[in-house]
C-alpha cells in the first residue's frame, strides 16, 4: 500500500498529465465502437407468420401487430378497391396466439365467418377475406422458426462488447488516477467506488453473456455516462461517493428488474392503468409534501436522502403512455391519455418545475404523435402548452427571471448571469482535453454537479469527452429509430422513442441552458448529473431502449423467440459458447472479411429479403 | 405497425435539433471562447481576481508586463511603463484597445484546443521599449501621440499616447483629459497643413499642368468669398515651393481647382476615412473629410481645416505608402506577424511626394535640424477654433538601417515645426541608435 502511494507520488503527476490526453481518445473509441455496432449491424427483422395473397404472393409478418389494407403505409398491402385503406389488424400475443380485428367500415371474415367487433382467433392455414380479396394465413412451424433463427445474427460482430468493456474499465482507471493525483480530498474511497462500479459492469456483462445475450451497446454507453457522473460526484464530495455508488448499484438493479418485467407484454399492459394512477398520485403527494428549493417544490426529504418524485413519474408516464396497436386502431382513444398528460404537466407546472414540465410535454408530443400520427392533435397540444407556459410565467417569477437572463449572462455576471457566465468560463478554459478529473474549480459553484454539469465535464475532462457524452445519447436515439422498423409491438417502439426523446430534451435543456443557448431551466444531464432519482429513472428508462432491440439474442428485455413455445431445440449459439470468448475471433474475422459485407446484404436463401425492402 | 415505426422518425427531429445546438455551441466557443476563458472568475488564470500568468515583451524581450502567482509586474523603467501603457494596457482594463484588453486570451496562452490548461507563454510585440520611453519623455506633459513604424516591414516601434500614467502605481486620481484613450488609434484631430500632402497627391494626379502653374501669395487671398490667410508673403511660387512654405494661398487655390468632392475622394482613397484594424483586432477611429460645398470651403478643406478630422494611425499608413513606393505594408504590433500589403497610390505619385517632402526639409526645416537622419517630412499647425493649434509633424527617414515612418501630434501645443518636429527628432534619433 505504501509502495503504491510512493509510486503514485513519483510517477502519478506525470502519468496523470499524459492520461488527460488519453482519456478523450478512449471515450471516443468507446462511443465509436458502440455506435458502429448499433447502427451498422444488418437489418434483420424477425418473421412471425406469413400471409399468402392470390396463392403465390407471400408477405412475411415481421411484427406482433400488423395492419392490412389498401394504404401504402400498412404492413401487408392489398391493392384492391374493395379493400379499405386500413382494413384489418393482426395481433399476436406473447403466447403465440394470433387474432384478427376488423377496422373501419369494411368486412373481414375468417374461413367464411364474419369477424365480430371483439376480433377472432386466427389459426394456421385460415382463409381471410378482406372485401372481395382473400388471403391465407400461415403460421410458422417450429422447424421453420428454428431454421429462420439460425440465419439471424447476434450483435457484437462489428465491435466485441468485451473489448469495449475493457476500454471502459481503462477509462474508469484513468479517472481514478486523475482523482488521486489532482483531487486533494479524494482517496481510497474514490478508488473503491470506481472499482465496485467496474465490478458491477463486469458482473452484469458476464452473467448476461453466460446466458447467451450478445447486445450490450446501450448499457455500455450508459456505463460510460455513469462513470463520468461518478467522476463528477468524486469532484463534488469524495466523502459522499459511496452514496452515489449505492444509487448507481440500485439503478442497475432496477434496470435489470425493469428489463425482465417488460419482457412480457401482457403483464406490462395489465398494470398500465395502475401506473398512470400512481404517476398522478405521486405528483400530487409531492406538491403537498415537497420543500421549496430554488423556487421549485419538487423535492421530498427522507432523513438525509431527498428524492425528486417527478423523475420517477417520468418512468411511469412513459410506461402508461405507450400503447399497443390494438389500442391505437381497434379502439382509438387518446382522450384518456391527453387527460392523464394534462394532469402530469399541470401538477409539474404548479410545482414550478418548469424544466421537467417541458421534458414531460415533449415526451407527450412524441407519444401522442406516434399514437395518432395526427398533427392536428399535436397542434392542439402545442396551443394548450403555450397557454400553460404563459400561466407558469405569470405565476413563477424565478422562471421569468431566467428567461430575461437568457442571452444576457455577460451583462450581469455577478447576479443573474452568475452561474452561466462561470459555466462558460470553465467550459472554455478546459479546452479539448480538460484539466483532469478533480482538477477544476467550477464544481464549487452552486448546482455545478447537476444543472451545470456539462461545464464541469468540459473543464475537467475536456470538450471531446463532453461531446462524447452527448453523442452517446444521440446514438441511443438513432438506435431506437433504427430498431423501430423491427419492433415486435408498437408498445416497445413508442416507449423507446418516448424515452430517448425525453433524454434528448433533457440533454438539450441541460447543456444548452447552462451554455446560454437556451433559457436556463435546471434539468439534469441524463446519467451524468449527480442526484440519485435522476440516475435511477434514467437507468429504468434505458430498459425501454433495450425493449426495442430485437436483434438475435441481443436484449435482456426481449424474450427470445424460441422461449415462447417452450424450447424448439434450436441451437443457442450464445449459450453454447461457454468456454469464453476466444473461439469467437475466428468467426468475427470470417464475418468481417466475406459474409458480412455491407453490400452483400441479401441472404442467399431470400428469407429476409433485401434490408431496405421492408421500410 | 409500419405506421408507428414510420412515426418513430419524429425522434430524428430532436436528434437534429441537438446536433444543431452542438454546432451552435462549438461555433460560439470557437469565436468567443477566449473571452469566456479570460473572465476574472477563471481561477486557473486568476488569483484573487488578478491574472496570474502570461508575459508580454517588446521586440528585444524586455518585459513590459508579466503575471505570475506572486503578482502582476510591469516594466522596470518608469518611462517604459508610461511609454507602453497604451499599447500594453493595465490590469484594470482601462484601455480598451490595449494588448491586455484585446489580446488577453493570447496573453494567458488560451487556445480553443487547450483552453487554459497549457503552460503560460510569452507574447512578443514589435514595440521597442526604449524608443517608446524616449517618446513618452519627449511628449512629457503635452497631450498627443507619437507613432513610429518600419515602413518596409510594418513593425510598429512606438505608439505612445499622452496623457499617460505609471500603471504600477494604479490609476491616479486625475489621470488627465482622455488618458484612457490611445490617441494614435481612437482619436481624430484637425490635420492642418499635413493634409496638404493629400491635396498635393490629388493635384499631381488630376491637374495636368500643375507643374506649370505658379501662384502668387501676398499674405492672403479671397476664394469663393472667403478670405484665406497665409502665414507669410511668399511671392510668386510653384506648387513645390508652396508645399515647402506650407503656403495657404497656393493650396487654397489648388483646392478650389480640385473642388470639395475630389479632395474628399482622395482622403477616402488613401484610407483616411476608413476604420482600420490593427492586426485585424484593434479597431481604429475613422477620420472624416466631408465634401466642401463651395470653392471657399474647398480651399479650407485643401489646407486641412474646414471640417477635416484625421486619425493619426490612418495617416501613418498614408506616410508609409509614400515612403514605400506607394504600397503599404500593413502595420503590426505583434512580432513575427505580417498583416499583408496594399497599394495605396501609384509609385510615381509616391516618388514625387517623397521628393517634395525631402525638399521641404532642405528649403524650410533645415537638414541640420535632424542630424544623421535622411528626413522627408511635412509640418502641420491645425487651428482648432479656440486660438490654440494642434502641432503635427509627419514623414519618414530613408536611413538604410532605419526605414522609419512617423507621425507626431501634439494636441493644442503650438506650431508643428516648433513643437512636433523636435519631438520627432528626439524619438527618431533614439530609434536610429537602437536599430544600429
Amino acid at each position: 500500500m505504501e509502495l503504491t502511494a510512493q509510486a503514485l507520488g513519483a510517477f502519478g503527476p506525470r502519468l496523470a498529465d499524459i492520461s488527460r490526453y488519453i482519456l478523450p481518445f478512449i471515450a471516443v473509441l468507446i462511443v465509436a465502437r458502440c455506435v458502429r455496432s448499433m447502427l451498422r449491424e444488418r437489418y434483420e427483422p424477425e418473421t412471425w407468420a406469413y400471409l399468402y395473397l392470390n396463392g403465390n404472393v407471400m408477405i412475411p409478418l415481421r411484427h406482433w401487430e400488423c395492419l392490412l389494407g389498401r394504404a401504402r403505409s400498412v404492413d401487408a398491402q392489398i391493392d384492391d378497391p374493395s379493400v379499405e385503406k386500413l382494413h384489418a389488424c393482426l395481433i399476436r400475443d406473447a403466447a403465440g396466439l394470433w387474432r384478427i380485428y376488423n377496422l373501419g367500415k369494411g368486412e373481414t371474415s375468417v374461413n367464411g365467418v364474419l369477424v365480430p367487433a371483439g376480433g377472432a382467433i386466427l389459426q394456421d392455414a385460415d382463409a381471410i377475406t378482406l372485401g372481395e380479396r382473400s388471403a391465407r394465413f400461415v403460421d410458422l412451424t417450429e422447424q421453420e422458426r428454428a431454421s429462420l433463427l439460425k440465419y439471424r445474427h447476434a450483435p457484437g460482430r462489428r465491435a466485441r462488447p468485451v473489448v469495449t468493456l475493457l476500454l471502459l474499465t481503462l477509462f474508469q482507471l484513468i479517472l481514478v488516477l486523475q482523482h488521486l493525483v489532482y483531487n486533494e480530498d479524494a482517496g481510497l474511497t474514490v478508488a473503491i467506488a470506481f472499482a465496485v462500479m467496474a465490478a458491477i459492469g463486469w458482473v452484469y456483462f458476464i452473467v448476461l453473456r453466460a446466458s447467451g445475450r450478445r447486445g450490450f451497446e446501450p448499457e455500455l454507453l450508459a456505463l460510460l455516462l455513469s462513470s463520468v457522473g461518478m467522476s463528477v460526484a468524486a469532484s463534488k464530495a469524495p466523502s459522499d461517493i459511496f452514496k452515489q455508488l449505492a444509487l448507481f448499484a440500485g439503478a442497475v438493479v432496477l434496470f435489470v428488474v425493469m428489463c425482465l418485467w417488460i419482457r412480457d407484454l401482457q403483464r406490462v399492459k395489465s398494470v398500465r392503468l395502475y401506473a398512470s394512477v400512481a404517476a398522478v398520485l405521486l405528483l400530487g403527494v409531492t406538491l403537498v409534501l415537497a420543500d421549496e428549493q430554488n423556487g421549485a417544490r419538487n423535492w421530498i426529504q427522507f432523513g438525509s436522502f431527498s428524492i425528486q418524485p417527478s423523475e420517477l413519474v417520468k418512468v411511469l408516464y412513459i410506461y402508461a403512455g405507450a400503447a399497443t396497436l390494438d389500442r391505437l386502431f381497434v379502439n382509438r382513444n387518446l382522450i384518456f391519455y391527453i387527460g392523464f398528460s394534462a394532469a402530469c404537466v399541470g401538477l409539474l407546472a404548479l410545482m414550478g418545475d418548469f424544466g421537467t414540465a417541458l421534458v414531460f410535454f415533449v415526451t407527450f408530443l412524441v407519444i401522442s404523435f406516434m399514437r395518432s400520427g395526427n398533427f392536428a392533435t399535436v397542434f392542439l397540444a402545442v396551443a394548450g402548452a403555450v397557454l400553460g407556459v404563459m400561466l407558469v410565467l405569470t405565476v413563477k417569477p424565478h422562471v421569468i427571471a431566467r428567461f430575461q437572463t437568457w442571452g444576457h449572462v455577460w451583462e450581469d455576471v455577478d447576479w443573474r448571469g452568475y452561474q452561466q457566465s462561470r459555466a462558460l468560463t470553465a467550459a472554455a478554459s478546459g479546452g479539448l482535453f480538460g484539466f483532469g478529473a478533480g482538477n477544476g474549480w467550477f464544481i464549487g459553484i452552486v448546482a455545478a454537479e447537476t444543472d451545470l454539469v456539462f461545464a464541469v465535464v468540459c473543464e475537467e475532462l475536456g470538450l471531446i469527452t463532453a461531446l462524447c457524452c452527448m453523442v452517446s445519447l444521440l446514438a441511443l436515439a438513432l438506435f431506437v429509430v433504427k430498431n423501430a422498423a423491427a419492433g415486435r409491438s408498437s408498445y416497445f417502439v413508442i416507449a423507446a422513442a418516448a424515452t430517448v426523446s425525453s433524454m434528448l430534451v433533457q440533454l438539450c435543456l441541460n447543456v444548452f441552458g447552462s451554455m446560454d443557448i437556451l433559457p436556463f431551466t435546471g434539468v439534469t444531464f441524463p446519467f451524468v448529473s449527480m442526484g440519485g432519482t435522476s440516475l435511477i429513472s434514467c437507468w429504468m428508462l434505458l430498459a425501454f431502449v433495450k425493449g426495442s432491440d430485437t436483434r438475435a439474442n441481443a436484449s435482456l428485455a426481449v424474450m427470445r423467440p424460441e422461449k415462447f413455445s417452450g424450447g424448439l431445440g434450436v441451437e443457442d449459439s450464445g449459450a453454447d459458447d461457454e468456454d469464453g470468448y476466444g473461439d469467437e475471433d475466428v468467426d468475427y474475422e470470417a464475418y468481417d472479411d466475406s459474409e458480412y459485407d455491407d453490400e452483400d446484404c441479401s441472404d442467399a436463401d431470400g428469407w429476409y429479403g433485401s434490408p431496405g425492402g421492408d421500410r | 405497425m409500419r405506421k408507428v415505426t414510420t412515426r418513430a422518425f419524429a425522434v430524428l427531429l430532436l436528434v437534429f435539433l441537438t446536433v444543431a445546438g452542438m454546432g451552435v455551441y462549438i461555433f460560439r466557443l470557437a469565436v468567443d471562447g477566449g473571452d469566456w476563458a479570460t473572465f476574472y472568475a477563471n481561477r486557473s488564470i486568476y488569483s484573487n481576481g488578478v491574472l496570474n500568468r502570461g508575459t508580454v515583451t517588446d521586440r528585444n524581450d524586455t518585459v513590459l508586463a508579466s503575471a505570475s502567482p506572486d503578482g502582476f509586474r510591469y516594466a522596470e523603467s518608469g518611462s517604459v511603463r508610461r511609454g507602453c501603457l497604451h499599447v500594453v494596457g493595465d490590469l484594470g482594463g482601462n484601455i480598451g484597445t490595449s494588448i491586455l484588453s484585446r489580446y488577453r486570451p493570447d496573453f494567458v496562452n488560451y487556445s480553443f484546443f487547450t483552453g487554459t490548461t497549457g503552460e503560460a507563454a510569452s507574447m512578443k510585440l514589435t514595440i521597442d521599449a526604449d524608443v517608446s520611453a524616449a517618446a513618452a519623455d519627449a511628449l512629457g506633459g503635452t497631450k498627443g501621440t507619437v507613432l513610429v513604424c518600419n515602413y518596409k516591414t510594418g513593425e510598429v516601434l512606438c505608439m505612445v499616447s499622452s496623457p499617460n500614467w505609471d500603471p504600477s502605481q494604479g490609476v491616479p486620481q486625475d489621470p488627465g483629459d482622455g488618458a484612457f484613450i490611445n490617441r494614435a488609434i481612437s482619436s481624430t484631430f484637425a490635420p492642418g497643413s499635413v493634409f496638404k500632402l493629400v491635396t498635393t497627391a490629388a493635384a499631381l494626379e488630376t491637374i495636368p499642368d500643375i507643374w506649370d502653374q505658379t501662384f502668387t501669395c501676398d499674405g492672403s487671398t479671397i476664394i469663393g468669398g472667403q478670405t484665406v490667410k497665409c502665414t507669410g508673403h511668399h511671392g510668386t511660387i510653384t506648387v513645390e515651393q508652396g508645399l515647402a512654405h506650407s503656403c495657404n494661398v497656393v493650396f487654397g487655390q489648388i483646392g478650389s481647382q480640385l473642388g470639395g468632392e475630389r479632395i474628399s475622394q482622395y482622403a477616402e482613397k488613401y484610407g483616411l476615412t476608413s476604420e482600420h484594424t490593427l492586426n485585424g483586432t484593434i479597431a481604429t477611429a475613422a477620420g472624416s473629410f466631408p465634401v466642401a460645398p463651395g470653392a471657399g470651403d474647398a480651399a479650407w478643406a485643401a489646407i486641412g481645416q474646414y471640417q477635416d478630422l484625421l486619425n493619426p494611425y490612418a495617416f501613418l499608413r498614408f506616410i508609409c505608402a509614400i515612403a514605400n513606393g506607394g504600397t503599404v505594408v500593413e502595420p503590426t504590433i505583434l512580432y513575427g506577424e505580417s498583416a499583408g500589403t496594399i497599394q495605396l497610390m501609384s509609385p510615381s505619385t509616391a516618388q514625387t511626394l517623397s521628393e517634395m517632402m525631402s525638399y521641404n526639409v532642405e528649403l524650410e526645416y533645415g537638414t541640420g535640424t535632424y542630424p544623421g537622419l535622411e528626413m522627408h517630412a511635412k509640418t502641420g499647425t491645425a487651428e482648432v477654433g479656440d486660438g490654440t493649434t494642434h502641432a503635427w509633424f509627419a514623414g519618414f527617414i530613408t536611413n538604410a538601417d532605419a526605414p522609419l515612418a512617423f507621425v507626431v501630434m501634439a494636441e493644442r501645443a503650438g506650431s508643428g515645426y516648433r513643437v512636433a518636429s523636435p519631438i520627432a527628432n528626439t524619438v527618431l534619433q533614439k530609434a536610429v541608435s537602437v536599430l544600429n
